[in-house]
């Protein structure tokens, strides 16, 4: 059978040819791994353990070397926080901080319409085009001058990122008895009946405020909507305490962790006060 | 090639020659059972670009943080007790104890989890960086694609290692990031609650998670980035290194390109050169 001659070598031949190049490059006139680049890998280690150690070092001395308490924070954090404990409420979820992240890209789209694009959309579509880079791109050109677009990608990227790790990072957290000094506040904004007021005092202390915001308090985290006006949606007192022992179970795929730690007495008391809550109308 | 003797050896040249065959032995007997011999001395003596950079140790500096993760996870699963339960002496959780018990009691213990704790923020930036020179160098294309891919994973994987090993203090920062984290998963469409619930052992984060993430952070993940990077230095040596893109004289360029790049720098006599051959090895001088 006789091949048809081609008139031009296509991508795939021309990047074989390419290949086969670089194989006679590096065989003819490479130098050997030995002690060539394993020089300068050796010393690019060396100078990470030294980095690790150093870090490990700091953390050290500067947390709990001369203190001897366990919960005391140093410049690169404590040692160890207060023991887990499922009781209670108001601590505030924070991942470690390569995930700000993705824990910054919560606080962008709001519940329930589009936090599922913070979720689960972008970090999936990131995800799969990080892993499909090899096809999506595949000029033979390896220059970054002749690559504006992987390029101009590679920027916006390393910015966005850099920028949510930034936000994640110094993300304000809202603190109880700051909180609890704004309730007055709330009555006279919300015309709060007196019933509503104890629920009103463990809504700022039970943690509520980690990610909610209420009457421009506290702070938006994970998606979790404003509940100013909650109670203009008329959901019932069971409701709010079924949503608050399960949330999931009201708002299938909800984020928020349950609070049925609380008892069934408090549970209504913040169930009365979400109801009360009608954003002052 | 053998050297043939015209007279016969001398005592000494025989005693010599019995000496090396037997510091050579056991090699020689582990070469002739298994080829590794040959496939180490292949490893260190291969050819690589002769203009590679410093850019490119940081693979090798992400695999030296992933050991230190690895020696210092192993000390440390010696004295940590992934327990959720509470100590009736103390009234504090076990796990938690464990890990106080570490960093202030044991000898060393401190910088040995002060190492695994910082080695893993170390390794994520390590593995970024690597793969944003890889990137810059454009080495993702062409025959390396698969190598590409099984990077991303081993990202993927790390990242899963710092989400399960963030638990394992069994404190508040941890408990809670792993609540709200494992209901982020249980957002995903089809698999996700399921995936969460599996994560949880239950419909609360409990005892059974604390081991859950404990086998999944020393088990299975470990085990699936060793054999993942097994294949990413397979790949590695069997498809070599990428030359820096804007060298001029990078492996693999093609003779006109290489032509115009040294136009481009302002060489006004541009060396020709064969398929194979290089500047380097030309004669000095030439002949006329």
């Amino acid at each position: 059978m006789a091949a048809i001659p081609k008139e031009k070598p296509s991508r795939t031949d021309e990047a074989r040819a390419e290949f086969a190049r670089y194989k006679a490059d590096v065989k003819a006139r490479g130098k050997p791994f030995y002690p060539y680049a394993m020089f300068h890998d050796t010393i690019m280690s060396v100078f990470v353990v030294v980095v690790i150690v150093s870090l490990a070092v700091i953390w050290k001395w500067t947390a709990f070397g001369p203190h001897h308490d366990p919960l005391h924070k140093g410049l690169l954090g404590g040692e160890v926080a207060q023991p887990a404990d499922p009781g209670t409420t108001s601590f505030v979820p924070r991942p470690d901080w390569y995930f700000y992240f993705l824990f910054y890209l919560l606080r962008i789209f709001k519940w329930p319409e589009s936090v599922f694009l913070g979720t689960i959309g972008i970090p999936t579509i990131a995800l799969v085009l990080l892993i499909m880079l090899p096809f999506l791109d595949r000029r033979r050109v390896r220059r970054p001058s002749a690559r504006p677009v992987a390029m101009v990608a590679a920027v916006l990227t390393i910015i966005s990122m850099g920028v949510l790790t930034w936000k994640g990072a110094t993300a304000k957290e809202a603190l109880a008895s700051e909180i609890k000094q704004d309730i007055p506040n709330w009555v006279k904004a919300e015309h709060l009946p007196p019933g509503a007021l104890p629920g009103a005092r463990l809504f700022a202390s039970a943690g509520c405020t980690n990610c909610h915001t209420y009457n421009g308090a506290g702070g938006s985290q994970l998606g979790a909507p404003d509940l100013t006006a909650i109670g203009t949606r008329n959901l019932g007192v069971p409701t709010q305490i079924r949503h608050l022992q399960n949330p999931g179970s009201v708002t299938p795929g909800s984020p928020m962790p349950s609070f049925a730690s609380l008892g069934p007495q408090r549970l209504r008391q913040l169930a009365v006060f979400l109801e009360a809550s009608k954003g002052g109308k | 090639m053998a050297t043939t003797y015209r007279r016969t050896p001398t005592k000494a040249e025989l005693r010599r020659q019995r000496m090396e065959e037997l510091i050579n032995f056991p090699l020689d007997w582990v070469e002739e059972r298994s080829g590794l011999v040959g496939g180490v001395r292949y490893f260190l003596f291969r050819n690589v670009p002769s203009d590679i950079n410093w850019m490119q140790t940081l693979g090798s500096a992400a695999l030296t943080a992933f050991l230190v993760q690895a020696i210092t996870g192993v000390i440390l699963a010696m004295y940590y007790d992934p327990s959720a339960s509470t100590d009736p002496h103390t009234g504090k959780p076990v796990a938690w104890e464990s890990i106080v018990n570490i960093t202030d009691h044991l000898t060393m213990g401190w910088l040995v989890r002060g190492m695994h704790k910082w080695g893993a923020s170390v390794f994520i930036i390590l593995m970024f960086l690597h793969m944003g020179r890889v990137f810059l160098f454009g080495a993702y294309k062409y025959p390396r694609e698969l190598n590409w891919i099984i990077g991303v994973l081993i990202l993927v994987m790390g990242m899963m290692e710092g989400f399960t090993g963030y638990l394992l203090p069994w404190d508040q920062t941890a408990y809670w990031a792993s609540v709200v984290g494992i209901n982020l998963n249980g957002t995903a469409p089809f698999l996700g609650p399921w995936l969460a619930q599996f994560l949880r052992g239950g419909q609360e984060i409990s005892g059974e998670t604390l081991t859950r993430f404990y086998s999944l952070h020393m088990l299975v993940i470990p085990g699936a980035i060793i054999a993942l990077i097994t294949l990413h230095l397979y790949l590695v040596i069997r498809l070599g290194v990428t030359s820096p893109p804007w060298s001029k004289d990078a492996a693999g360029m093609e003779p006109e390109e290489a032509e115009a790049d040294g136009r481009r720098a302002g060489l006004t006599r541009p060396v020709p050169r064969p398929a194979g051959a290089s500047a380097m090895q030309a004669e000095p001088g030439g002949r006329e």
